[in-house]
């Protein structure tokens, strides 16, 4: 009985068993199937289509990765990187910059710039995406928006060497007063404020990009919100904009100089700031290039060597530096403070042995090395002269600014950044090299880069690693930053003979006198140590070789891809 | 039946046995029985090892392995354990201004550029290269590979171009390592695209070491102990070091410090609370009770992470400082639900056992019946709790840190180096591998721990055996 029992129950945990496999096997292939048709439906009514091929040279078109999607394409209220990217292929000013950087006609294709006003010329083959000619009324419409109170564009002041364009801006006059007419269709008349040297350089930025007035009026403030909302007349079109997924430039067939445009189209579909993705899409050939915009970071830069890439290299053009507050009751009011700083700093062991990226150049001034001046390079006309790193003489100023400050010991120093995991690198090797070098406690106030900026706004901070990225070529860009008036002197730096050298180069045409001013106000922020300059930012990326004709900027659009072509493999 | 005799013998009192009544083998309490069956969980037992291993590392460590977590030794960044650390004296590191010389006249060339060579001692201080200046060229263009170059392949990594065409050297103090490099010198065009060919140099490269840095670093007493030219060994570490050139097991060491302190405090402060207040819950019962258990289902329902950083702002923890205790506030304030539920379901059980009716009718007042009867009666449960909170804690910690929000730079914790360590991952596994792999052996021996605890402390296995 017992037996047969024990048999029995033997024989129902085999039944049991093989039912609960049926039942297991059944699960699993009931969840592939699920999976099955989840991706089938998701490649239904997904916005981005399926991408190609990093390089397709029969339909003559590219995929890339970008970083960031523009947050929108309104010319007159775009301040970021992404939306020069997106604009600088898809509209034309005036002018434009040529493949070398020079200044190369644009919608003008002749223009005069004399002392007190300029005329451009407009050729008659510019149109519109629709078919319309771009007339000098459009520039007008546009440039008045620009200023327009109404608009906040915090890119305004970049028109303020226009005459009024500051007063209106602030208010005190109305727009139709900017000193911009259109003498007929085809010509542009400016009237400066006062002699400027660089305006044709300003010609060619974003904020000067034409509107038409009747197109921006009948999207009743949708202008630039989405592709159907932005009219062209650059060499390509937005054929497509999925917002947070997608954007594609396809060739304008209207584009006056459309025959020298030989990229059918430019196509997006990944925008992610995940370069460990971008680097493995590269690998299976699903885009053309990698860090086009952001760069490699040191541990990709390691197995692109191993997988024997050719690897470029390229200035970005932007300074980075450690900024001081200068506001009254900080210890870093304190001149003594920030020399000794600036002398236990060392920009190259920075760049060797903590950023380790060969595009990356140690800090020396505010004007990077790329900066042209009078003839040559400004910086090998005015060579930067900042002290060596002298840890003893750091430590006796350290001890001058504790006596003058009347301080027993310092207290801990605020160090704020930004949350990039390089600059979260960069704070700590120079939290561990104050601490070991000359005693200082610092804390690292890491925010996002918003608040990061509101936070040196309102002068919550002693040290600040802050940057500067180029509006345009010219060294005033970044001469008068630390003028008591500029809004982005966050560190509110005031000093008499710095405003009046950057006054000297506002005024003047003669290219040798504003340098040498511009070699002053270099000395003097070495010498007052207003700041201390870290490093200028490099990439270094990896293109398809078969891809060509690409052009990097250090201001303006960047990549540029008007003149890529695909090469032979 | 009649042969039975009577003796006065037979009407004595029989000797009581007291032999008899005694236990033959030895009384277990409750406590000595747990332990016993502990210890026959072999794993259990183990993991009973790894914690209070963990616990000497953690508090004996740094008293063996002196070395200061937040010191940065540049001269070994992202070193693997066990790497290369012979190093030579030099003399201390001087900018070089580099060589111009007059070009000579005549058409631009294609051919690459001649004569590449370098000056002085090839160290990991500096690489010096110059070459014969090329006619009619805008300047030049340096590579360094980690390949041996072959005709047609990739150059490398793109050092730096010097722009004009008298300036013929180059100086590299990018990250040099002690191993052989294959530099590539090429002409430009002046639009900096490449003229030529590449004109390729081998360079070994070796290790060097100031007498200054030697003293600094503590590797010898003093400037004299070492000549130029001497070798020595650098820092051990035997775990490597991280991506500022901290040693690792120092880090590692530090931030058990932080992960067992939130590990081990924040379960046993919320543990207590959770009992003390589902204790009273229980016992009172009622509507006192339903009236508790609500508030303890809302408190459940606050979500921790918001509060985590409510209470950091509330305390006025500035940014830079550490928010290690808003964490263990925000754990204990938010994390007794669960044991005050268990506790109050084990004493509602509890009673209505006979044991406390018959005490209470032998006049034992309430504070009696709970610390005397209740409390222990419940305290397997609690213990088992415990164990279980402590992983789970550690979790947290490491979790909030990895997000940023628990330790402040340059404190380190083990789920803050997992951060730091998970960007090199490719690279330098090691970074990431030690801090996960004493996350993992931390929370799976406490796991194990309380697994075999819950088997030991529960009664009714004893029948088992």
């Amino acid at each position: 009985m017992k037996d047969a029992q024990t048999a029995q129950s033997r024989s129902t945990n085999r039944v049991a068993a093989r039912q609960l496999l049926w039942m297991g096997v059944g699960a699993v292939g009931a969840f592939v199937a699920l999976l099955f048709v989840l991706g089938w439906l998701a490649g239904k009514t997904g916005g981005g289509q399926v991408a190609g091929d990093g390089i397709d040279v029969k339909a003559g078109s590219i995929t890339i990765s970008y970083p960031f999607e523009p947050p929108q394409l309104d010319g007159t209220r775009a301040t970021d990187l992404s939306s020069s990217f997106v604009l600088g292929h898809v509209m034309e000013g005036l002018l434009r910059q040529d493949d070398h950087g020079a200044i190369a006609p644009g919608v003008a294709e002749s223009w005069q710039i004399e002392p007190t006003h300029a005329i451009f010329h407009l050729r008659t083959d510019a149109l519109w995406s629709d078919g319309k000619p771009v007339t000098a009324q459009d520039f007008v419409f546009g440039w008045r928006k620009v200023v327009d109170p109404a608009t906040a564009s915090e890119y305004a002041f970049i028109m303020y060497p226009v005459k009024n364009a500051e007063a209106i801006s602030k208010g005190e006059l109305q727009p139709e007063t900017l000193g911009v007419r259109a003498v007929d269709d085809r010509t542009v008349q400016v009237e400066f404020q006062q002699p400027i040297a660089y305006f044709d350089k300003l010609a060619t930025f974003k904020t000067y990009y034409p509107i038409r007035q009747d197109f921006y009026e009948s999207r009743a403030g949708r202008y630039g919100a989405d592709a159907a909302d932005l009219l062209y007349n650059g060499p390509f079109t937005l054929a497509r904009w999925v917002h947070g997924a997608q954007v594609r430039f396809e060739k304008n067939p209207r584009y006056w100089n459309r025959d020298t445009i030989r990229m059918n189209a430019v196509d997006i579909p990944y925008i992610t700031t995940d370069s460990a993705a971008v680097m493995n899409l590269y690998k299976d050939n699903k885009v053309a290039m990698v860090g086009a915009s952001l760069g490699l970071d040191p541990e990709q830069l390691k197995e692109v060597l191993v997988q024997r890439w050719p690897i470029e290299r390229f200035n970005e053009g932007a300074i980075f530096f450690m900024e001081f507050n200068h506001r009254d009751g900080r210890v870093t009011h304190n001149l003594h403070f920030r020399k000794a700083i600036q002398l236990a700093f060392d920009p190259g062991e920075l760049v060797n042995q903590v950023i380790k990226l060969p595009g990356y150049l140690p800090g020396q001034s505010l004007f990077p090395e790329w900066l042209r001046g009078a003839e040559g390079l400004f910086r090998q006309e005015y060579p930067a002269m900042p002290p060596k790193v002298d840890i003893a003489a750091a430590r006796a100023e350290l001890a001058l600014a504790r006596k003058e400050l009347g301080l027993e010991s310092f207290p801990p120093i605020s160090l704020l950044s930004d949350d990039r995991p390089l600059t979260v690198r960069i704070t700590e090797y120079l939290q561990a090299r104050f601490k070991e070098e000359l005693g200082l406690e610092v804390r690292i106030d890491r925010q996002i880069f918003k608040q990061r900026l509101a936070k040196m706004t309102s002068g919550e901070f002693d040290i600040v690693t802050a940057g500067w990225s180029p509006d345009f070529d010219d060294p005033m860009t970044f001469g008068d930053l630390f003028a008591s008036w500029n809004l982005n002197n966050r560190g509110r730096y005031a000093g008499a003979a710095l405003d009046r050298q950057v006054r000297i180069a506002m005024g003047s045409l003669d290219p040798k006198t504003r340098m040498d001013a511009f070699g002053k106000v270099q000395s003097i922020l070495i010498d007052e140590a207003v700041i201390v300059p870290m490093y200028e930012r490099g990439q270094v990326f990896v293109r398809n070789p078969q891809l060509q004709g690409v052009v990097r900027r250090v201001v303006g659009t960047d990549p540029d891809f008007t003149h890529a072509y695909l090469g032979p493999n | 039946m009649t042969d039975a005799t009577l003796s006065a013998a037979g009407f004595e009192p029989v000797q009581v046995d007291r032999q008899m009544q005694q236990l033959t083998r030895p009384s277990l309490s409750y406590w000595q029985d747990a332990w016993r069956r502990l210890k026959a969980n072999r794993r259990a037992f183990i993991s009973l090892y790894i914690v209070i291993g963990l616990l000497l590392f953690t508090v004996a460590g740094p008293w063996v392995w002196t070395v200061d977590p937040s010191t940065q030794d540049l001269d070994q960044v992202s070193k693997a354990p066990g790497s290369d650390r012979r190093a030579f004296i030099a003399e201390p590191y001087q900018p070089w201004d580099g060589v111009r010389t007059a070009v000579p006249e005549g058409p631009a060339s294609s051919a690459p550029p001649t004569n590449v060579k370098t000056v002085g001692t090839t160290t990991t201080q500096a690489v010096r290269l110059t070459w014969d200046p090329v006619a009619g060229v805008a300047g030049y263009r340096i590579y360094r590979n980690i390949y041996r170059p072959t005709a047609g392949g990739a150059l490398g990594l793109p050092l730096g171009d010097a722009l004009t065409p008298d300036q013929v050297s180059f100086e590299d103090r990018l990250d040099l390592e002690p191993m052989t490099y294959y530099y590539a010198v090429l002409t430009l065009d002046r639009f900096g695209q490449a003229l030529s060919a590449p004109a390729s140099l081998g360079v070994k490269v070796v290790r060097v070491i100031t007498r200054a840095q030697a003293v600094e670093r503590k590797l010898v007493a003093s400037e004299s102990d070492a000549k130029v030219g001497d070798t020595l060994q650098l820092a051990l570490h035997p775990f490597g070091t991280d991506y500022l050139g901290r040693d690792l097991l120092a880090r590692l060491m530090t931030g058990a410090r932080v992960s067992l302190l939130i590990g081990i405090f924040a379960p046993l402060f919320y543990v207590l609370l959770g009992i003390a207040y589902g204790s009273a819950a229980g016992f009172m019962g009622g509507k006192a009770d339903s009236v508790l258990m609500r508030f303890a289902d809302f408190v459940v329902a606050l979500p921790f992470l918001l509060f985590m950083i409510l209470f950091k702002i509330a305390f006025g923890i500035g940014p830079g400082e550490s928010g290690i205790f808003p964490m263990l506030v925000a754990l204990v304030l938010l994390s007794w639900p669960s044991a005050a539920r268990l506790v109050r379901g084990q004493i509602l059980q509890i009673r209505e056992e006979g044991y406390i009716g018959a005490s209470r009718l032998l006049g034992a007042r309430t504070g009696y019946l709970v610390m005397r009867h209740m409390i222990p009666n419940t305290m397997g449960v609690i213990l088992v709790t415990l164990t279980f909170a402590i992983p789970s804690a550690i979790f947290t910690e490491a979790f909030l840190s990895f997000i940023g929000m628990g330790v402040a730079p340059p404190t380190p914790s083990w789920g803050s180096m997992c951060n730091e360590g998970i960007r090199t991952m490719l690279t330098t596994p090691h970074e990431l591998i030690f801090p996960a792999v004493m996350i993992s052996t931390t929370v799976l021996a406490f796991n194990l721990l309380g697994d075999g605890l819950r088997d030991a402390f529960d009664a009714r296995m004893r029948s088992r055996e």
